[in-house]
C-alpha cells in the first residue's frame, strides 16, 4: 500500500513540474511550483526524513513563493499570452529524457534503504563521526560538528557564495528601485 | 509501523487524498481564472496536512503531526501572498 502511496505522490510531482515548464502565465507556474513543492514534502515525510520535509517547505513553498511573486511584482508579467500553447523544443526534450535515462541507469547500484551490510555510508568514517565527534569538537550534535567543525572550510566558503548573492541581488534591487 | 487492517485503511486514504491532489492539478492548470488557480493550491496543501496526519498515525510516528502544523501555517501563508498579489498588484505581504 506505501508502494501505491509513493507511486501516486510521484505521479503527482512529475506532472506538476512538467506544468511548471509547460504553463504560459508565470503567476499560473508559481502556483503550481507551489504545489510541486508540498508533494516533495510529502514525498520526504513517506521516506522518513521529517526533517528534509520541513526545509522542503518552508524553502520551496513558503520563501520561494513570495521571492517569485515580489519579482514578478517588481518586474513585469505579461498577460493575455496564457491560451497560447508553448512551444516545445523536441530536439531539448529529447536530450532531457536521455539524461534522465542515464540518471536512472545508476539507481539500480545504489544500496537499499536501510541497509547496513555493504554500504559504503556506514563504514569506517561514519564509526569515526560517531565515536569520536564530541571528544574532538565537543559539539554534542554530530551533523552540526561535521559541517561547522570537519568541514568548517565547506560551510564558509558555502556561506560566502550565498552573502555574495544576497549583496548581489540587492545591489540590483536597490538600483530597479532608484531608477 | 502497525500492521494489519487499521494501517492499511489509513494508507488507502492517504492514496485516496493524492489521487485527489492529482485531479486538482487539472483545475491549476485549466484555470480559467487565477481565483480558480489559488483555491485550488489551497485545497492541495490541506489534502498535503491531512495525508501527513494519516501518515503519522499509519507508521505510529507522532513527530510528523509537527510537520503537519507547520505546512498547515505555511499553507495559509502562501494562499494569503499570491491572493494579495492578484487583488492589488505589486503588494505581496
Amino acid at each position: 500500500m506505501i508502494t501505491l502511496l509513493e507511486a501516486g505522490l510521484l505521479v503527482f510531482i512529475v506532472l506538476s513540474a512538467l506544468m511548471t515548464a509547460i504553463l504560459r502565465d508565470v503567476l499560473a507556474a508559481i502556483i503550481v511550483f507551489g504545489a510541486y513543492s508540498l508533494g516533495m514534502a510529502v514525498l520526504w515525510i513517506v521516506l522518513r526524513a521529517p526533517d528534509v520535509g520541513l526545509t522542503e517547505a518552508a524553502v520551496g513553498a513558503g520563501i520561494m513563493t513570495v521571492l517569485l511573486l515580489v519579482s514578478i511584482a517588481r518586474t513585469t508579467r505579461l498577460t493575455g499570452i496564457e491560451l497560447r500553447p508553448v512551444e516545445i523544443n523536441w530536439g531539448v526534450a529529447a536530450l532531457c529524457g536521455l539524461f534522465v535515462l542515464a540518471i536512472l541507469a545508476t539507481v539500480p547500484a545504489l544500496p537499499d534503504m536501510g541497509q547496513t551490510v555493504g554500504n559504503p555510508v556506514f563504514g569506517e568514517i561514519y564509526n569515526h563521526y560517531v565515536t569520536m565527534a564530541y571528544e574532538q569538537t565537543h559539539v554534542e550534535n554530530v551533523v552540526t560538528a561535521i559541517l561547522v567543525a570537519y568541514r568548517g572550510f565547506d560551510t564558509l566558503g558555502e556561506a560566502t557564495v550565498v552573502f555574495t548573492a544576497g549583496v548581489a541581488v540587492l545591489t540590483v534591487l536597490r538600483r530597479e528601485v532608484d531608477a | 509501523m502497525i500492521e494489519g487492517p487499521v494501517s492499511t485503511i489509513l494508507f488507502a486514504g492517504a492514496l485516496g487524498f493524492v489521487t485527489i491532489s492529482i485531479v486538482l492539478l487539472g483545475r491549476i492548470l485549466v484555470g480559467p481564472t487565477m481565483q480558480d488557480r489559488v483555491i485550488a493550491l489551497n485545497v492541495v496543501g490541506s489534502n498535503v496536512v491531512v495525508v501527513i496526519a494519516l501518515l503519522a498515525a499509519a507508521m505510529e510516528l507522532p513527530a510528523f503531526l509537527d510537520v503537519a502544523l507547520v505546512y498547515a501555517l505555511l499553507n495559509f501563508l502562501m494562499s494569503i501572498a499570491i491572493s494579495k498579489f492578484t487583488v492589488e498588484q505589486g503588494g505581496v505581504l
